[in-house]
């Protein structure tokens, strides 16, 4: 039995349908890396995950539970299983990295000030952010604030991790640290987690699966030797990069050839 | 043509019931988990100081400002008729039942109240209030819960604060410039007044605390639309609870009096 079972899911706001129809199988231990251009539905697609949304019609399951069905109690008994990494990190403003961390466990479990401390500063290792407990988030950089999100959403020790793109908005070499500690965390942890992410590369060393979703619909969703020559032309234009194609639903401006080419 | 007006009129009945409906929801949801687990004792005191000893300046200095304007207007008024003495007897009542109860939830209303929804405004906006279900914890509980509960207990009393202060504000104008006797004007202030008056105080300030947490929590969890979405939720928070603590007043006034 799949760990997270999206079937048939369709989600709309207003008359725009962001998802429609969307299947997505993942599987314990799996990492699956979702692509798509921005609007695609990606973070509906987590926010539903987490009930954070409720489906138009279909369903997800989390461990054979249909997330919509669940009681706000047995809803929060599912999340203390998920552990969410938002894209601009959420991070409570008026706590310290520390009582950040320490939150979910401080609420959900009945450990020692001692124990507690332990765990944090566990995770803080393991996301390399370790001398930084005493910091308020406003004193962090954006690369910085994701790492303490990460340690945040695994001190619970969850089986799942939802990732809503990790390193948008960051330099490459930060990206690249991002993209290790993921991997890290898959490894040391092995956790089931959905990976939403533009940067291809870390996308490739991340994944065990790759999905694209493209206007609501889920392209692909393979191996990701085997996504590299899907022949579908969005999954190719996505990989190269490039303007001219199916991708957009407006057609880019022509592309200026230099001067020199001309001469 | 009419069918346009029974359109519009329809819409916007329709829309105030949605607004009423969410409201009460809310407050509900807010009342049931009062009673959850885990109690967060240190959010709770974190909330009595901020609503609470952090508003104590502004309840002193508009409570003596106030009592000292109408202490002048009664001295003047009742100056025509030659009955000055009546002046520190209907400053104590006026103080007592409407003076103090709501000028501190006004003042409270635009202090705490555009707080609050600031603060969850801004939450919500930078998904921290998603951040907090993630972590399987409900943000009534979390948020609305603390800040009800110090709004509830710290608005009435504040409330015998500002009643106190009233006394000297009129003590100043009254006994100071006035020149009545301050033996006098002791004994006259509470001449008209019950404990009764003291109860109907503190229950209209229950009422006018329950209402300032509610609103401005709700203004705050609702917020849509960023930095306008934030910076509309404490003047609409400051706007919608000062009214309602003015209506509520009135029929406050009538039922308890009877």
């Amino acid at each position: 039995m799949a760990v997270i079972d999206v079937v048939n899911l369709s989600k709309a706001f207003g008359p725009k349908v962001v998802l429609s129809n969307v299947n997505l199988q993942v599987e314990e231990g799996e990492s699956l890396v979702v692509l798509g251009g921005s609007g695609t539905g990606k973070t509906v697609l987590l926010r539903n995950i987490m009930g954070l949304l409720t489906p138009d019609s279909g369903y997800v399951a989390v461990e054979g539970k249909i997330i919509a069905q669940l009681s706000r109690d047995e809803l929060f008994t599912v999340r203390q299983s998920i552990g969410m990494c938002f894209q601009m990190a959420a991070l409570f403003d008026s706590m310290t990295v520390f009582e950040n961390v320490a939150f979910g466990l401080r609420r959900h479990h009945k450990m020692t000030e001692a124990e507690i401390r332990a765990r944090v500063e566990e995770c803080l290792t393991m996301v390399g952010m370790k001398e930084t407990e005493k910091l308020k988030p406003a004193e962090l950089s954006g690369g910085m604030k994701r790492r303490v999100g990460f340690a945040r959403a695994i001190a619970l020790k969850p089986k799942i991790l939802l990732f809503d793109e990790p390193t948008t908005g960051l330099d490459p070499v930060m990206t690249d640290v991002i993209g290790r500690i993921i991997l890290d965390l898959k490894h040391e942890l092995g956790i089931t987690s959905i990976t939403i992410t533009h940067d291809l590369k870390s996308a490739f060393e991340i994944a065990d699966r790759i999905a694209l979703l493209f206007r609501g619909e889920c392209l692909a969703c393979e191996a990701p030797e085997v996504f590299k020559v899907n022949p579908n032309p969005v999954i190719q234009q996505f990989l190269r990069g490039d303007a001219d194609g199916p991708f957009l639903l407006d057609p880019p401006p022509p592309k200026r050839i230099p001067k020199e080419a001309h001469a | 043509m009419v069918l346009a007006v029974f359109d519009k009129v329809g819409a916007g009945v329709l829309k105030a019931t949605d607004t009423f409906g969410d409201f009460a929801v809310l407050a509900g949801r807010a009342f049931a988990a009062v009673f959850k687990r885990p109690f967060d004792g240190k959010n709770l005191l974190n909330q009595f100081q901020s609503v609470g000893v952090n508003s104590i300046p502004v309840v002193v200095l508009t409570s003596l400002a106030v009592s000292m304007v109408f202490a002048v207007q009664l001295a003047f008024g009742f100056k025509q008729f030659q009955a000055e003495g009546l002046a520190s007897q209907v400053e104590g009542l006026a103080v007592m039942r409407e003076l103090a109860p709501v000028i501190t939830g006004l003042m409270l209303a635009g202090r705490i109240g555009s707080a609050m929804a600031a603060e969850l405004g801004t939450m919500q906006v930078t998904e921290q209030i998603d951040a907090l279900e993630c972590l399987a914890t409900d943000p009534i509980h979390y948020l609305f819960v603390p800040r009800l509960l110090a709004s509830m207990v710290v608005v009435p009393l504040l409330t015998v604060v500002s009643v106190y202060i009233g006394f000297w504000g009129g003590y100043l104008i009254l006994v100071g410039v006035e020149g009545q006797s301050a033996y006098v004007y002791g004994n006259e202030f509470y001449k008209l007044l019950a404990f009764k008056d003291l109860r109907i105080a503190i229950y209209k300030a229950l009422v006018f605390g329950t209402i300032i947490a509610l609103v401005g929590c709700w203004k705050g969890y609702r917020t849509q639309g960023g930095a306008e979405g934030v910076g509309n939720a404490p003047t609409s928070s400051v706007v919608t609870s000062s009214l309602w603590i003015l209506i509520s007043d009135f029929f406050l006034t009538k039922l308890l009096l009877v």
